[in-house]
This record gives C-alpha cells, sequence and structure tokens, in this order.
C-alpha cells in the first residue's frame, strides 16, 4: 500500500488533477515536483538532457549547460563543487554521495543528484570503477519503484527514476564496465525483476561476456609506464613472432658531466629475418623508414622499421627446387604428371600485393638520425652484412616519442562510439 | 600345393650351400623380379605368387636354427641380467663376451669372413631371443643391422676382407653415424664435411655426430659427411659420401653415454670428429653416393624388428598369464574374468600378426635376385613397433600395480619398447615411405589413364562408369584366393574373402587419391596416412591368411588356433579398413581434416594449449 500513499503525497504535491497515468498507478509526480520543468508526456527513451543520449558527457557539453544555468539543479553545485580540481578523487567522490545520502532520509532529488554524479565522475577519475557505479545506483531508494501489480508492469512504473537506472547502466557500458552481483541485487531492490533496468542489465549481461574475450591480441592493463617496457610490448604485438627476439641496445641514461641524454633504443628481430637480411643483395641498399604510429589504447607510439624495396621481377629467386637426394627416409616429390583436381583446390584467388621484405623494427626514445645509426650498428653485431649494404635513412619529422594522451574527451568520445558500435 | 611348397623351399636360402644355390637359382628365376607384393596392392591386385605359399626352410636350415637358438637361449636366460644392466646403464664385458663367442656379432655376415652368414630368416628367428633384452638387442642391431650394414652391402672386396673378419668376431664394434645435432632425416642439413687433401690420398673428416648408439663401444665407424663433387656440367656440388672410419684413425673422440628411458645398457653417445684423416679407400660405395647408401642401409634393416617384438611378447603372455591363474580375487582368478581373457587374446592376436609380417618378409628377402622389400619391412616395422608398445601397456594392466613397481621387469619392457616407434626412422615417417611409395608406383602406372579421364575420353570415362555401376549393383571381387585354383584353406575362405573385397576397393581409393591430387599428393599427410594404415593392415592380412593356411594344410600343432586369430584379425582389419576408404573417399570438410588442421594450427599459433580453464569466469 505504500504505493498508494506514495500517489496521495504525488497528488498534494502537485496540487492539480491526476493525469490519466497517474490515474493508472504511475505516480511520476514525485520527481514532477521537485523538477517542475519537466514534460510528462516524454517517452521512456529519451530524457530532459540531452547529453543523456550521448554516451559519455563531453567537456564540451559541459559547457553549454553552464551556459544554460536554468537547466542546472542546485543540488549538483552545492555537492560536487565543494571540491576543487585538484582533491577530486575517489574518497572524495563517495563522501559527495554519503553525505547527499545522510542529508536526506527520504532522498529528494537523488534523480538529479544521480545525473549530476553521472556527468562528474571522470572529472573525478572515477568513471571505470564498478564500486562508484554500485554506490551510485544505491542511492536510489529501495523497493519504492518495484511494481506490485500486473498494471504497474505493463505500464511504465516510475518512468524517471527506471530512465535515470537504465542511464547509469548505459554509462557503464560506455566505459566498458561489467555489473556485477550487487549491481544486480541493487537493481532487483529498487526497479524489480520487471523493469527496463533490470532488462538492461540482462542485455550487458549478454553481450558483454561474450565481446570480452573476442580480441585475440589483448592488451596489457594496465600499460607499463617504463617507456622501454612499453617498446617491447608493442615491438611484440607488431611482430607478431614468438620467435622474434627483442634486444635492448640501449637504456635510457643521462650522463652527469655532460648532460647528455642517452634515448632507449629497443629492437626486434626473428631468425627468418636474419637468414633473409643474411641473402639480401649487397649492391641493393635498404632503408630505415618511420616513424610509424601505433596505437595502445589511448597511447601512442612510434616505430622504425628497416626494411628494402621491393625486389626487381628479373631478379626473383626461383622457388627452390627439391633436391631428390634430401630425405633420407621418404621421397619427397612424387614424379608422375598429375596435377590437383580442380574438386580438391581449395585455394583462394588472393590478389597479392608483394611488399618489400622488413628485416627488423625499432622503438627509440628520439628519432633522429645518430639514435637510429646506434641501433643499426646494434643491428649488424648479430647481422654481419648490414657492414656492406648502403643503410638509407627516410625519416619523416619525429613526433614526441610517448605522446601523453591528447585531449581526453576526443578518445573518450572515439572509443564511446566504438563500444556503442559494438554493444550494437 | 605340395609342388609348389616344394618349389620354395628349394628357393629359400641354406648357408651351407650358399654358392651352389645362388647358381641354381639363377636359373629358376633368370630375370630379376620386378614385382613386388605391397606396390601391387596399390593398384588394388594381389599378386599371390609372392606370398602363397608362406615362405618355409628346409629341414636342414630348422635343425641348424635349432642349433643356434638352444645355447642363445640358454644363454639369455642365465648369464644375462637384464635389471642389472638396466639399473648401470651397462652391459657387462663377460656378456659381452659371451655374445661374441656365439658368434652373434656377425651374424649376417657371410662365412667366409667368419661371420655366421645367416638368411634374414634365421636372423630374424634368432631375434627372437636376443629381442628379450633391449639394451643387447640394440647394441647388436647397431653393430650389424646398420653400422657394418654398409660394407656389406656397398662395400668393396677389399673393405670386406679387412673389416668383416674383425667386425664378425665382435672384436672390433661398428657405429652408424648419420644423425647430427641439426639433421634427423634431412640430409641438406648435414654439416659434417670431409675435404680432399692436397694429393687425393686421403679425406679430412671434421664434424659431430650425435645419439650414435654404440658411439663409445666402436672401432669402426660408418660415418655420412658432405664432399664436394664436380657434377656432368662442371658444377661443384655439395653430396653426401659414406665413409669408414676407424677409430685409429685419430681424431675421433666420443662423448659421455646419454641418459635415457629406456635401453638403458646401450650405449649412446656423440661421436667428434677433429681432422680425422681417412684414406680415400675407405669409401663406401662411390664419391657422392652416400646418400644411397644411407637409404640402401636403413631400408634392409628395419624388417627383423618385426620378430624381435613378437618374441618380447611372447616372453609376456607367459609371464602375465602365470600371473593371471594364480591371482585370485572375489574368490576367482583373474584369468576367468573376461576382461582380462580379452587382453591375452589381444596380445596373442599381434603377436600372431606380428610374427606372421616378418617371417614372410624375411621369406620373401631370402629369395633370389634382389627383391626390393623395404616397403613391406617398413610396414613390419611400424606395425610391430606400436603392437609392442600396446601390447605391453595392456602386459602391464593386466599385472596392475605389480607391473608399475622397479622390483619386477615389466616396466623395463615398457621403457624399452618405446624406443621402437621412435628409432630407425619415426612411425610418422615410415607411414610416409609406405604411401609415397606405393602412390608413386601407381601413378606411373596410371597416369595415363588418369589423363585421358580428366580429358573426357569417351571410353575411358564410359568403362569407369560401367565399373562404378557394377560395383554398385554388387560386385563380387574375386583375384582366385579361393575356389577350386585357390591358395587359401577353405576354413580361412571369409578372411580371404574380405582381403580381396578390401584390396580392390583399396585400388579404387588410390586411384581417385590420384584423380583428386596428382602430385601434390606428398601434402596431404593425413590422406597418407590412412593408406599407409589400410596397407599395412592388408599387409597383415595376407601374411596372416597365408600363414594359416600353411598350417592348416601341414597339419602343425593348433592350426585352428592359428585360425581363430587369423580370422578374428582380419575382420576387424576390413572393418577398420573400410572406415579409413571411406573417410579417404570424401573431402577434407567431412573427414574432420580441415577441423583438425585449423585445430592444430591455432594451438601451434600461441604454441599452447589455447582453451580457457573450465574455472574460469567471464563475470
Amino acid at each position: 500500500m505504500r504505493c498508494t500513499r506514495v500517489l496521495l503525497l504525488a497528488k498534494e504535491a502537485c496540487g492539480g488533477p491526476l493525469t490519466l497515468g497517474q490515474a493508472l498507478g504511475l505516480p511520476g509526480t514525485v520527481s514532477c515536483a521537485q523538477t517542475p520543468n519537466m514534460c510528462l508526456s516524454r517517452g521512456f527513451r529519451t530524457s530532459m538532457r540531452k547529453s543523456s543520449s550521448n554516451p559519455a558527457p563531453t567537456k564540451r557539453e559541459e559547457k553549454k549547460e553552464e551556459a544554460q544555468p536554468s537547466q542546472k539543479s542546485l543540488v549538483t553545485d552545492d555537492f560536487f563543487n565543494r571540491f576543487d580540481q585538484d582533491c577530486r578523487n575517489k574518497a572524495t567522490f563517495s563522501q559527495v554521495v554519503d553525505v547527499f545520502c545522510k542529508k536526506d532520509v527520504r532522498r529528494r532529488g537523488h534523480v538529479e543528484f544521480i545525473y549530476a554524479a553521472l556527468q562528474k565522475m571522470p572529472e573525478f577519475g572515477v568513471e571505470r570503477d564498478l564500486r562508484v557505479y554500485n554506490a551510485l545506483l544505491d542511492v536510489f531508494p529501495k523497493e519504492v519503484f518495484v511494481p506490485q501489480n500486473s498494471f504497474q508492469r505493463m505500464f511504465n512504473h516510475y518512468p524517471r527514476q527506471q530512465e535515470c537506472g537504465v542511464q547509469v547502466l548505459e554509462q557503464m557500458e560506455n566505459y566498458g564496465i561489467l555489473p556485477d552481483a550487487e549491481t544486480r541485487f541493487l537493481l532487483l531492490q529498487i526497479f524489480g525483476r520487471k523493469s527496463h533496468p533490470f532488462l538492461k542489465y540482462r542485455r550487458m549481461m549478454y553481450w558483454f561476456p561474450k565481446f570480452q574475450n573476442l580480441n585475440p591480441y589483448p592488451m596489457l592493463e594496465p600499460l607499463p609506464q617504463d617507456p622501454v617496457d612499453i617498446a617491447k610490448l608493442s615491438l611484440q604485438r607488431i611482430s607478431a613472432d614468438l620467435d622474434a627476439r627483442i634486444t635492448v641496445y640501449q637504456m635510457p641514461s643521462v650522463e652527469e658531466e655532460t648532460g647528455i641524454t642517452y634515448p632507449h633504443i629497443v629492437g626486434i628481430q626473428s631468425p627468418e629475418q636474419q637468414s633473409l637480411l643474411q641473402k639480401h643483395s649487397q649492391d641493393r641498399p635498404v632503408y630505415i623508414e618511420g616513424p610509424f604510429p601505433l596505437w595502445l589504447k589511448k597511447t601512442c607510439v612510434y616505430y622504425y622499421v628497416l626494411r628494402a624495396e621491393l625486389s626487381p621481377p628479373g631478379e626473383k629467386e626461383e622457388e627452390e627446387e627439391i633436391d631428390p637426394e634430401r630425405n633420407f627416409y621418404y621421397p619427397m616429390r612424387m614424379d608422375m604428371d598429375l596435377e590437383r583436381d580442380l574438386g580438391d583446390d581449395d585455394s583462394f584467388d588472393v590478389d597479392e600485393v608483394e611488399e618489400g621484405l622488413i628485416f627488423a623494427m625499432c622503438m627509440v626514445g628520439s628519432g633522429d638520425q645518430a639514435t637510429l645509426a646506434k641501433w643499426i650498428s646494434g643491428l649488424q653485431e648479430t647481422n654481419p652484412i648490414l657492414g656492406h649494404i648502403p643503410v638509407v635513412f627516410r625519416l619523416e619529422s619525429s613526433p614526441h616519442e610517448i605522446q601523453a594522451v591528447p585531449e581526453v574527451e576526443e578518445t573518450d568520445e572515439e572509443e564511446a562510439i566504438q563500444s556503442q558500435k559494438m554493444t550494437q | 600345393m605340395t609342388v609348389m611348397s616344394g618349389f620354395f623351399r628349394a628357393l629359400t636360402v641354406s648357408r651351407r650351400h650358399a654358392m651352389v644355390g645362388l647358381v641354381c637359382r639363377r636359373f629358376l628365376h633368370t630375370t630379376p623380379r620386378s614385382l613386388a607384393y605391397a606396390k601391387q596392392l596399390f593398384l588394388g591386385s594381389i599378386v599371390k605368387e609372392e606370398v602363397f605359399p608362406y615362405p618355409e626352410v628346409t629341414n636342414e636350415e630348422l635343425n641348424e636354427i635349432n642349433q643356434f637358438v638352444g645355447p642363445v637361449e640358454k644363454f639369455f636366460n642365465e648369464d644375462v641380467d637384464s635389471k642389472k644392466i638396466d639399473h648401470d646403464a651397462n652391459i657387462p664385458p663377460e656378456t659381452l663376451e659371451g655374445l661374441k663367442n656365439l658368434g652373434l656379432f656377425g651374424m649376417q655376415i657371410p662365412e667366409e669372413y667368419g661371420g655366421l652368414g645367416l638368411s634374414n630368416t634365421m636372423y630374424a628367428r634368432l631375434g627372437e631371443i636376443i629381442s628379450l633384452d633391449g639394451s643387447i638387442a640394440v647394441t647388436l642391431a647397431a653393430h650389424q643391422a646398420i653400422g657394418l650394414k654398409g660394407i656389406l652391402i656397398a662395400g668393396t672386396e677389399e673393405q670386406k676382407a679387412k673389416y668383416l673378419p674383425k667386425l664378425a668376431s665382435g672384436e672390433h664394434v661398428a657405429a652408424f653415424c648419420l644423425t647430427e645435432p641439426g639433421s634427423g632425416s634431412d640430409a641438406a642439413s648435414i654439416q659434417t664435411r670431409a675435404t680432399a687433401t692436397g694429393d687425393g690420398k686421403y679425406f679430412l673428416l671434421n664434424g659431430s655426430k650425435v645419439w650414435i648408439s654404440n658411439g663409445g663401444l666402436a672401432d669402426i665407424f660408418t660415418v655420412f659427411a658432405r664432399t664436394e663433387v664436380v657434377d656432368e656440367d662442371g658444377k661443384t656440388k655439395d653430396k653426401i659420401t659414406a665413409f669408414i672410419v676407424e677409430k685409429a684413425f685419430g681424431g675421433v673422440t666420443s662423448g659421455k653415454p646419454e641418459d635415457k628411458l629406456g635401453i638403458r645398457g646401450s650405449n649412446t653417445t656423440e661421436v667428434h670428429f677433429e681432422n680425422t684423416k681417412v684414406p680415400v679407400e675407405n669409401i663406401i660405395g662411390e664419391l657422392g653416393g652416400g646418400f644411397k647408401v644411407a637409404m640402401n642401409i636403413l631400408n634392409s634393416g628395419r624388417f627383423s624388428m618385426g620378430s624381435a617384438s613378437a618374441g618380447m611378447i611372447k616372453k609376456l603372455i607367459e609371464l602375465t598369464a602365470e600371473h593371471a591363474c594364480t591371482r585370485k580375487q572375489f574368490n576367482k582368478r583373474l584369468s576367468e574374468f573376461e576382461l582380462i581373457q580379452d587382453k591375452f587374446a589381444f596380445m596373442a592376436q599381434k603377436a600372431y600378426v606380428m610374427e606372421s609380417m616378418a617371417y614372410l618378409t624375411a621369406g620373401m628377402m631370402d629369395r633370389p635376385g634382389l627383391p626390393d622389400c623395404s616397403v613391406e619391412a617398413a610396414m613390419v616395422k611400424v606395425f610391430s613397433s606400436e603392437g609392442a608398445w600396446l601390447c605391453v601397456s595392456e602386459a602391464l594392466q593386466i599385472l596392475g600395480g605389480l607391473g608399475y613397481m622397479k622390483d619386477y621387469p615389466y616396466e623395463r619392457y615398457l621403457r624399452d619398447c618405446r624406443i621402437l616407434l621412435i628409432f630407425e626412422g619415426t612411425n610418422e615417417i615410415l607411414r610416409m615411405y609406405i604411401a609415397l611409395t606405393g602412390m608413386q608406383h601407381a601413378g606411373k602406372i596410371l597416369t595415363g589413364k588418369i589423363k585421358e579421364l580428366k580429358k573426357g575420353n569417351v571410353g575411358v570415362v564410359a568403362e569407369m562408369f560401367f565399373k562404378k555401376l557394377r560395383d554398385s549393383v554388387g560386385r563380387k571381387v574375386d583375384f582366385g584366393l579361393t575356389g577350386e585354383e585357390g591358395v587359401v584353406h577353405p576354413s580361412l575362405e571369409a578372411s580371404a574373402k574380405k582381403l580381396e573385397e578390401n584390396t580392390y576397393y583399396f585400388g579404387c581409393t588410390v586411384e581417385g587419391l590420384l584423380y583428386r591430387f596428382g602430385k601434390t599428393i606428398v601434402d596431404e599427410q593425413l590422406a597418407l596416412k590412412r593408406v599407409a594404415d589400410i596397407l599395412i593392415n592388408l599387409y597383415a592380412m595376407t601374411a596372416t591368411i597365408s600363414r594359416a593356411s600353411r598350417s592348416m594344410r601341414i597339419g602343425l600343432r593348433n592350426h585352428d588356433h592359428e585360425v581363430l586369430l587369423t580370422n578374428v584379425f582380419c575382420s576387424e582389419a576390413y572393418f577398420k579398413n573400410n572406415y579409413l576408404m571411406a573417410e579417404l573417399a570424401k573431402h577434407a570438410p567431412e573427414n574432420m581434416d580441415d577441423s583438425i588442421r585449423k585445430i592444430a594450427k591455432s594451438v601451434l599459433e600461441k604454441r599452447a594449449y589455447i582453451c580457457s580453464h573450465p574455472l574460469e569466469r567471464s563475470f
């Protein structure tokens, strides 16, 4: 009977005649009292705030909102702006949530508060913290919004609250946060089994685990900080050859007397590349090319390759004929004039674009010629032939080695869009 | 029939009359025999003259073998302490001395050089007893089946006269040096090099060989090394040459004996050659002809593994039967349990098949001319080594915990016989050899026909069509094994029919494979493995049918038991063959080959088992 009581309360608060929805037991009016400028007839999936359809709130939108103070509730400012930029962290965020919960036993304005909190999460650096999301869900009053009968279930019971709950989950989804048992428990407590947030939760739980391990080349989480470690990791990723050997030709260091800094030089080469380089004609030069970018999550690193031009068609080596006296045990070649039948020719017609061979790759602390020359001289120890082949530098303007995360919001957006695509 | 068997009896080798015999045999067989039984199976035909009747030895030969068998058996039972050999990883000198005195170091060396001059059949018979100790068997095999075989089959008269007498007496031990750290079966990666000296009288040998049986004991090594050879068009090329190297030449050192899983008493070491001066006269065969020498040695040494394995299993059956008939559980002897009986039947069957195959092959090899039985020998090796492994495993199962204990000899048998699947060409490699040799043979003959078929020659296509039609209506395959003119005893008629049917359809399968894959069949290893398996089964069926027919006809003791074993084996093999051929008739996606390749590919890409742990959770 809690429901009716709420209904009565709402009636009092509004002071007006009940709309059809209210008559049917959809007391959306509680929130109506809190945000009088909100339109009741809004459909479920849309919300008053445009940003809600955007996956992750961005700074730009925040600015937009700041320009329209009328849409901003005082609650937000009160709670979140109390902290300076530098002391915004998980602890203070939790503190804010705590304060809100303790302030009013009825949790008045909690929808507002949750929207505001969602928006502020990146600023506090808690946008990827499951516990914080759970804490946020915990702000909802329990059992109030659980539909009690089939009519309530049939229609949108507390749509604003449900929508807010969905939004919390939506933001989790966009940041790739997988709900846990506690989330489930909270949602059941708050909205019940037959509710939109719980449906959203179930959909997330269906798709998330399926996509979680889809990447055949998973990234380390978190990425190492040391540039040498990052270089090792990235080179192994590009070469994708378990035989390839990583060599650190130079560790980053600073000579104290002269103040000269020695950037790191990390190279990779597989035995196969080594033998191909061995066979490379001494008349044709090899090139150092780069820098080429490689993105590791939000970090961009640059690498250089040692490569040869595509050899002219005349010089291409004929495929080596198998020596009949090769195998002591069985014939390697059939001496008969029969080709494979078309029915068993499973090969595809692939148009292959041939490229020059790549003999080695490296990542350096600074992409100047002197550093790269050091790499080549290091390579020469294992590939003596490099001493006889001319090496040509073909460098483009060198960027900063490991760039700091460029504008957060853009990558966020990018990622958000990607993850949206995924969930679709 | 009696005429036939008499005929063959006259053909088999008698070592006493080796020279005389050779002459009269030449009269009987004026043309060199080019037909070989296994190869013809690929064409779907049975050359029954090759395998029926089962080869026999003369009474004199039999007596002679028995004269050898007695003392050797006595020696192995009384003077060989296998447990000690295994434990100490060393064969005691007095045991080796005993072996030498029995002449076992020169079993196949002709009498004129001081050996026993045994025929292949007799050699196989002695192998049965020698195999009771794995370490000794391997030591002897490394000495004479491969170590000195080069001199025996490709050596000059001078080389034979110089080396064989001492090798036959066991004064010198031989070893076969082919394997290198980077080279197992790949001739191209042999690094050991022999360079001619300025005067052209010597070669300087440099390089290392690994896993050389008898490496530490040997005085004479057959070494394969790279040499520079000028070929016809004046280019210098690296080719393999075989050398006889005496330890006395200097610069030969051997590493410490390897510690092994089984055959621990045999001496396996590295052998290093450093500027070893080898005279030109010590080249085996011709300069640059080492590849053929190596192939011939390897191909000729394998057949004896069949009888050796059979000997071991027969011994195991005795030991385990004793246990099964005395140990009681639930007031019943073990032997009364059907699951135990099953194992004994299995072992008896395997031993019977191995024996039949081994002596059939040995008999074929003993025939005049130079019969090429390398495919048959390889089949014997594959079948018997795998059979031995399975049987020893089953024997251990019968014994239960007892078999696992070091106090009993059984675990040693298990360890010792594991090597059979690996050495003298791994079974995988031999399967390729078996299948590809046959495919090559069939390909040469069928190329024309298949080409016509592909071109759409009306005559050939119509012929194929009617053949298929006749097959599908229900064709009676008859190669004349049974019936009035038949060579098979009527009690084995069903088995013979199965063999005939399998053979006929095998021929069709081979034709289909050649049509589908042509010369790219070399890369279809999964198909080739099945081909090899079918062929091994066919040969095994032939051997058992032939042997059991003979036993029936001449009334050997327990011939009815042989018929039972044969019939059981043949029906099993028949079903296996049918299954394999059904798989071969399908294309890669249907017979799981594609999936198998895919699984292997993803595992090998990551070089690990890639499934998530069953306890792993995603949320």
